[in-house]
């Protein structure tokens, strides 16, 4: 242990208080504050859990949650067995869109589906026009339509880290199964899906919890009962009603706490359960099979139809963003490309802020999460797992958590919130783990006797992470900065409660351009400019290599 | 007629192949090791008899059902039991649920079913271990749950996959006893694969010695060790002595008695294994053990295939010695007791037995 690493540790651990710990903990007392007296108490929680209506509304978040759970789980199983264990044809392009979803950012599915789905939305038109149906269906607004649609957007998580899961069982243990009489589903039952469940978990929790923080699928929809669309109304719209604003921040408290502790429960559940087997020689590829014809047929059916759906995002938003006017017919008929003039050229602002502060974001993890990284997993000083502790658990808080708490501690005592930095600021502290968990699982893989034999040849340890570690790193970080980038450019939950006149970012511009009502052509022409950022951003990280991805978003990856 | 028969089989994965047209046969109760270095499909082999792999070509017959001929035989329904190299032991399962896992798919009674799982942990010993996950139990005793669960059934054929080469040394070498003494009481037809030379001499009533996917030679370990049929299983099995040279003379009198002038001029008399038969010309390799080679201080009288030597190198093992001895510039290695003096540098004379020494091609 060397004083340097003593320092290095200092210095990460007190931007973290200062970033997260402090915000955090003020956003907790805050939730204590009584509006009526100015003092200090725990009526708020009481009223919290003694009101029906937040009572109510907190079932709802359960029964939303359990229910994405379930048909992600459904979908999810034959979807992953299919992926991990079937040779066939396309089976790339098949994975990379299903696993879109993880890049899309949720909003642009939930427009894609209005304009698509909704009550004169193209399939209801088509129906009609056809005569099959008299009056529209109702296929999305309603608990039925947000399942569907965080079912859509979740499924990747299940799918990513199942397949991950059955890939990477030991071939012997189903072999050993097959020799001892059992084929087929009872094997599968008995043997191979016990054996995914740590896997399964470690995707399961994300989905679970992802209720618990999506504010904006419910809102946009008008089924505003559920807890995260409550506390961002009670916060950002009744801020006149202190009472309302102080019951939203309870509101945000008890997500959060949902999410920390599922989140942890999972974690520990997986890691006392890790099966590790014996075996040496397992090939990368796990155990993959050529299906029968007709298997074979049923899998591309399924595979279709998803890939379909996911890729219905892209293509009517597309279609949106080059007409205008397209209400009330299935499809567009006045093509323009006003949408994006109106973007590109009269208001780049948005385009502008959107780079800049998800590339000041981006400076500020690499230059915090690669020497955390290296602190984590080459050194032993004291407090270091508690550091990668804290940042894992950003995963799971609530984006509009931090939001929020920013709000409320760099307001006056720390005026921070004034400069256009909180934007990036914030960015940097939600997605930290998106590039940290990279770096962290390449430095894992990187034989620490190769920097030994650097140190040992004499160069000291600076030299030897820029001349050893930092090459053989370069394709584990790369593909963190680009994961990182997405994922802070697409950033909305945050940055909705911080952003002030002239710091709009392009959700931000989508969003309020939705509201707008028959703007959404513009709404839809930023949407598309963000998917295709989002494309070119993903063909990047394919080019250095999408393995390297899959390896940290593995059942270990929570 | 052999319990189960190797029919002309051949895998490929991809452009390798891995088991190239290949003819075997296992008797009745016998256990048979499939030995030869990594990657000459002496596992691969294995998996076609549990019908884990499917050949391109040839048949397997267990028990005169053919599995391949006629229609594909699920590893399901073969009635084999398999010990895998990495035991692939349920580590989601306790010890009782791994071993009645089989026994449940038949259509027993649930107390016939615990009667014959508690016969088969006392065979193995793990008598008292049921209700232990596989993480709480040391590699030996996995090894075991492995074993009872491929016994538990009663099956026709026993195929073990490497089954000792996790477990540590002294382990090893008393699981080898262990495992052929049950196999022997239950009287099971076995295949065990293994690329320990001296595992498949303990634990083998026959060997087949593989090499790139064929059978070099078929035999008792004596046969292989002492008769190999080339310079393969010769170098394979044991430590050999290689000295090339040409056949200069056929004795007369006995066919399998040669003079063979090698490389480094001397002529020795040397004798064919099996039925080879050899004309003068031929290039070939004497060929004699470590241990059957004496050594003299001075020149004895009238022997014959007697050379002159300078010890290179010596190795002391414990309860013998290995000297190198540089005759003409070719290293003979030597098995020496150790209690007997001897300096690097030293000269002396060898004499190789021609009664052993034998020539290869």
């Amino acid at each position: 242990m060397t004083r340097g690493n003593i320092l290095l540790a200092t210095l990460l651990w007190s931007v973290i208080a200062f970033l997260v710990v402090y915000p955090l903990s003020i956003l907790v007392v805050e939730s204590f504050k009584i509006a009526e007296t100015g003092t200090w108490g725990i009526s708020n929680y009481l009223e919290f859990f003694e009101d029906a209506y937040y009572l109510k509304i907190f079932g709802n978040t359960l029964v939303l949650s359990t229910l994405v759970l379930l048909s992600t789980t459904i979908f999810g199983v034959p979807l992953s067995y299919i992926l991990a264990r079937y040779r066939h044809w396309g089976k790339t392009v098949f994975t990379a869109l299903i696993l879109l979803p993880i890049v899309l950012p949720a909003y642009a599915g939930v427009f894609a589906f209005i304009i698509f789905f909704g009550k004169y939305g193209t399939v209801n038109l088509l129906l009609m026009e056809m005569g099959l149906i008299k009056t529209p269906i109702n296929f999305i607004y309603g608990l039925h339509g947000l399942v569907c649609i965080q079912t859509l957007h979740m499924l990747p998580f299940i799918a990513l880290s199942l397949s991950a899961g059955f890939t990477n069982i030991d071939p012997s243990f189903e072999e050993a199964a097959e020799v001892e009489g059992a084929s087929g589903f009872w094997r599968f039952f008995t043997v191979t899906l016990p054996l995914c469940t740590p896997s399964y978990l470690a995707g399961a929790v994300i989905v679970f919890l992802w209720p618990f923080t999506d504010w904006l699928t419910p809102l946009i929809l008008g089924q505003v009962d559920y807890l995260p669309s409550i506390a961002y109304i009670n916060i950002a719209y009744h801020f006149t009603d202190m009472h309302r604003k102080y019951m939203g921040i309870v509101a945000v408290v008890v997500s959060s706490a949902v999410c920390i502790i599922l989140f942890l429960l999972a974690k520990w559940w997986v890691e006392r359960k890790k099966y590790t087997g014996l075996s040496k020689g397992t090939t990368s590829e796990g155990r993959v099979i050529e299906p029968g014809p007709l298997i074979k047929v049923g899998s591309y059916v399924y595979m279709v139809c998803i890939a379909i759906l996911v890729l219905l995002i892209p293509a009517v938003l597309g279609l949106a963003a080059f007409s205008r006017r397209w209400v009330f017919e299935p499809f567009p008929t006045y093509w323009t490309l006003d949408n994006f003039r109106l973007i590109l050229l009269e208001t780049p602002l948005l385009i502008k802020n959107s780079f800049v502060f998800s590339g000041v974001a981006l400076f500020f993890g690499i230059a915090f999460g690669l020497p955390a990284a290296y602190l984590i997993v080459r050194t032993r000083v004291p407090g270091k797992d508690a550091l990668d502790f804290v940042i894992t658990l950003m995963l799971a808080f609530p984006g509009m958590a931090v939001g929020v708490s920013y709000l409320l501690a760099f307001w006056q005592a720390i005026p921070l919130a004034t400069h256009w930095v909180i934007m990036p600021l914030a960015l940097f502290a939600r997605r930290l783990p998106y590039f940290l968990r990279m770096a962290h699982s390449s430095y894992l893989q990187l034989d620490i006797s190769l920097e030994e034999a650097s140190e040992v040849s004499g160069a000291g340890k600076l030299r030897t992470f820029l001349n050893i570690s930092l090459p053989l790193l370069l394709k584990g970080v790369l593909v963190g900065v680009v994961m990182f980038f997405i994922m802070a450019f697409q950033e909305i939950s945050t940055a909705i409660f911080l952003y002030r006149g002239g710091w709009e970012t392009l959700p931000i511009g989508i969003y309020l351009n939705w509201h707008r009502g028959m703007e959404f052509g513009i709404a839809a022409a930023m949407a598309f400019l963000m998917i295709v950022v989002t494309f070119i951003l993903l063909l990047i990280i394919s080019r250095i290599g999408g393995g390297v991805l899959k390896a940290a978003w593995g059942p270990g990856g929570t | 007629m052999a319990f189960i028969e190797i029919r002309n089989l051949f895998k490929r994965f991809k452009n390798v192949v891995a088991v190239n047209h290949i003819e075997l046969e296992v008797n009745k109760g016998e256990m048979l090791t499939l030995l030869g270095p990594s990657g000459c499909g002496k596992t691969t082999t294995l998996r076609c008899i549990a019908g884990l792999e499917k050949p391109e070509e040839g048949d397997i017959v267990i028990d005169s059902k053919p599995m391949l001929s006629e229609g594909f035989v699920h590893p399901s329904k073969r009635g084999i039991g398999m010990v895998f190299q990495n035991y692939a032991v349920w580590p989601h399962m306790k010890v009782y649920k791994n071993i009645v896992y089989g026994l449940r798919l038949q259509r027993l009674s649930k107390k016939s079913v615990k009667e014959r799982a508690l016969e088969v942990l006392e065979l193995v010993g793990l008598k008292g271990l049921e209700e232990r996950y596989p993480a709480q139990l040391s590699g030996g005793q996995q090894q075991r749950v492995a074993l009872a669960r491929a016994l538990v059934r009663n099956p026709k054929v026993l195929l073990l996959d490497e089954p000792l080469s996790n477990l540590d040394a002294k382990l090893r070498e008393k699981m080898r006893f262990e495992i052929k003494s049950l196999v022997r009481r239950m009287g099971i037809t076995a295949v065990y694969v293994t690329h320990d030379q001296a595992e498949a001499m303990v634990i083998s009533d026959r060997i087949a010695v593989m090499n790139s996917g064929r059978v070099v030679q078929v035999g008792t370990p004596e046969d292989i060790y002492g008769r190999p049929a080339n310079r393969f299983v010769a170098d394979f099995i044991g430590t050999m002595n290689f000295l090339a040279g040409e056949v200069v003379r056929v004795l007369q009198d006995d066919a399998h008695a040669v003079y063979v002038r090698t490389e480094f001029g001397e002529t020795m008399l040397c004798r064919t294994p099996h039925s080879m038969a050899t004309t003068p010309g031929e290039k070939v390799y004497a060929s004699i053990r470590p241990e059957d080679v004496e050594v003299f201080a001075a020149p004895p009288q009238s022997r014959e295939n007697l050379v002159r030597g300078t010890i290179v190198h010596k190795a002391y093992l414990g309860n013998f010695l290995f000297i190198f001895v540089s005759v003409n510039g070719n290293l003979i290695r030597v098995q020496v007791p150790h209690h007997l003096p001897q300096e690097e540098g030293q000269e002396l004379y060898l004499v190789l037995d021609p009664q052993k020494c034998m020539i290869l091609s």
